[in-house]
């Protein structure tokens, strides 16, 4: 050190001692010198390096790479920069190091030796594939993340598709509600209509005779569309609504034996009814349960044999519809109140298999039930709901 | 597409016979650049690259198509169909060598000849055959490829700046040499280490003439002698460069082996 502060470098400890490695190739590749810092970080001797190749140092995808890929690099270019190496140390160990190269050539242009500045790259690499697992792990997030978001928007599409079939749905029923109401019953009341102006003209005793059944067919009709649009609103979500009150049911009950003798002039219905009690109940609702059980009894009824209806208020109110005739086939009974199900009927008493179903939902709306007992001998449906609801 | 922009097709020389020149895994068409232009005043001389690799369109790599080295031959064969190639010389170097047999073999009459530098039929030991790498070593280096994707492209694309010694390397050259797109080198190192073309050498009758270097890691000298023995027309040059790639440290040498072969 001089005495100005100066430092006099000295180059051979520079060259030894410098902060990276240092190794001098032949022309053809070989060792010839190397630094003692390089020789440090492999733990080779100087002389377990001279004469040796640099794949040599090398592992197996190292020594692949250098010769596929640096050598004719560096041959075409006259160096490389940051090359990324695992050095094979004397123990073992890898040590994993960036390497320039710069090639000296002649005026030829031919080589003549190789430099080589190998840095410590262990910090690096370990920097490296940090960042490297960063990534992957931020491709699995990405793909999880899509694979979740590709989920929901499935999912939204298909809440998206089931609510708009939901709201079609109600269109639809209230589409289907508003044709029966309207475009059903409407011409049938104008059928009506006509009939009644014809009843009153003159008419030969076969025009008369066909009005009669005419007049039928229209009553039979309007029950059937009521009872269609009650299944439709009970069914399709409107429900059977009640508008229950104290008034007696007897007149409602002889109305419709009234309506249904007329169309059953053959037929006997007794009846027995001991209403001692107020019911609170819906009159019209009833009068139409009533009118689909005795239907019933006519339609499947023996012939000459009464239906007998007996309605009682003791405990509850009890509505009883009895008839001789057939048996219930006991497979039919499960679905007996099942909307369309139907016994075993002959074409002409085809109904659309409503009334039963129709009668249960006006007996369940009154927190009642219909039961009913089938023997070869008598035949019975009885609505049994409280006095008051 | 057409295969000559799909493989980067570069035709130069008189109108001579046709020589096609193919790259191994690693580079592409300039390690050629020392040999090629020596053929150019009595051949017409033709250079590729190998899609994947240098000025190759990289949207044309199929990983089904180059599963296997058959998928690169059918590439030459349809080049030499483009150009109309017909007795024409290939030569190939490194895992091109095994490329242009098979292409040989697929379009009887295209090439009248066939040249390999550093060519290996199967670069992995097996019973009594010396291919110079155990199947650990090559496990070991796609093993190494797949995880240190980084490195690796870090190491393959350097910043490479003007320069200064070699004006005659322009920037677009030096910028696109031995640069290849990291998950394709994977792919090819995959087919390339992993390929086993032994039972094809007995197929060529073509002439053939075998380059082997002196010290070569990747295709030691008794992978030149064992396919001598198993190609009956063919001649085994020892050549005195050393390392992998003698069409670029000694050019010379390749050029007059060459010269006396054809």
């Amino acid at each position: 050190m001089s005495d100005s502060g100066h430092i006099e470098e000295d180059l051979q400890d520079l060259y030894e001692n410098a902060p990276c490695g240092y190794l001098s190739l032949s022309a053809d590749g070989r060792i010839v010198k190397a630094n003692q810092t390089f020789c440090r970080w492999t733990g080779y001797a100087p002389d377990e390096l001279i004469g040796k190749r640099l794949h040599d140092f090398l592992n197996i995808a190292g020594r692949i790479f250098y010769e596929t890929h640096f050598a004719p690099l560096l041959r075409m270019q006259g160096f490389f920069n940051e090359v990324a190496l695992d050095l094979v140390k004397k123990n073992g160990e890898t040590f994993p190091v960036l390497v320039n190269a710069a090639e000296r050539t002649d005026r030829a242009g031919r080589p003549q030796f190789i430099r080589l500045t190998v840095f410590n790259a262990s910090d690096r690499r370990r920097y490296e594939r940090e960042l490297l697992r960063a990534r992957d792990e931020l491709k699995a997030l990405t793909t999880m993340l899509e694979k979740r978001v590709a989920e929901v928007v499935a999912q939204q599409l298909r809440s998206d598709t089931a609510l708009s079939s939901q709201r079609q749905d109600a269109e639809l029923r209230e589409q289907f509600i508003a044709v029966l109401g309207h475009d059903l019953r409407n011409p049938l009341a104008s059928i009506a209509a006509g009939l009644r102006l014809l009843e009153r003209s003159k008419l030969d005793e076969q025009a008369e005779a066909i009005i009669v059944l005419m007049q039928k067919t229209v009553v039979r009709m309007a029950s059937l569309i009521d009872n269609v649009l009650d299944f439709a609103r009970g069914r399709l979500g409107g429900g059977i609504t009640l508008t229950l009150s104290t008034q007696p049911l007897e007149p409602v009950l002889w109305q419709v034996v009234g309506e249904l003798q007329s169309t059953h002039p053959e037929s006997k219905i007794d009846m027995d009814l001991a209403l001692t009690k107020p019911v609170t109940a819906d009159p019209v609702r009833i009068g139409q349960l009533f009118s689909n059980l005795l239907g019933n009894a006519l339609t499947y009824g023996v012939e000459g044999k009464p239906v007998t209806v007996t309605a009682r208020t003791e405990d509850q109110f009890e509505l009883s519809i009895c008839n001789e005739g057939n048996p219930i086939a006991p497979a039919a009974m499960d679905r007996l109140f099942y909307p369309f199900a139907r016994g075993e009927v002959r074409p002409s008493q085809q109904g659309l298999g409503l009334g039963l179903y129709i009668a249960s939902e006006i007996a369940k709306a009154h927190g009642g039930t219909i039961d009913v007992t089938s023997t070869p001998d008598l035949t019975c449906f009885t609505l049994r709901m409280p006095l008051q609801p | 597409m057409s295969v000559c922009i799909r493989n980067n097709v570069q035709t130069a020389g008189t109108g001579g016979p046709a020589i096609v020149f193919a790259h191994g895994f690693g580079c592409d068409q300039h390690m050629w650049r020392h040999v090629a232009p020596a053929f150019e005043d009595r051949y017409r001389t033709v250079l590729f690259d190998h899609v994947g690799a240098g000025g190759s369109d990289l949207r044309a790599y199929d990983p089904a198509k180059y599963s296997d080295l058959s998928g690169y031959a059918d590439d030459v064969v349809e080049i030499g169909n483009e150009l109309g190639l017909k007795d024409a010389v290939f030569v190939g170097h490194s895992v091109s060598a095994m490329i242009g047999l098979l292409a040989s073999l697929k379009a009887p009459g295209m090439f009248r000849s066939l040249i390999m530098v550093g060519p290996s039929p199967r670069y992995i030991d097996d019973d009594g055959y010396i291919g110079g790498f155990t199947e650990k070593q090559i496990d070991e280096l796609l093993e190494f490829l797949a995880d240190n994707h980084m490195g690796w492209s870090a190491a393959m694309a350097p910043v490479i700046m003007g320069n200064a010694d070699r004006p005659e390397l322009g920037e677009e050259l030096t910028n696109s040499f031995c640069r290849t797109d990291p998950d394709i080198a994977k792919e090819f190192a995959r087919v390339t280490f992993n390929s086993d073309n032994r039972a094809d050498l007995g197929k060529v009758t073509i002439p053939t003439l075998i380059l082997q270097c002196s010290e070569d890691i990747i295709a030691p000298l008794a992978v030149g002698e064992y396919m001598r023995k198993q190609m009956p027309n063919s001649e085994l040059v020892i050549l005195k460069a050393t390392g992998h790639c003698p069409n670029l440290s000694a050019p010379d040498e390749v050029i007059s082996a060459m010269r006396s072969f054809v």
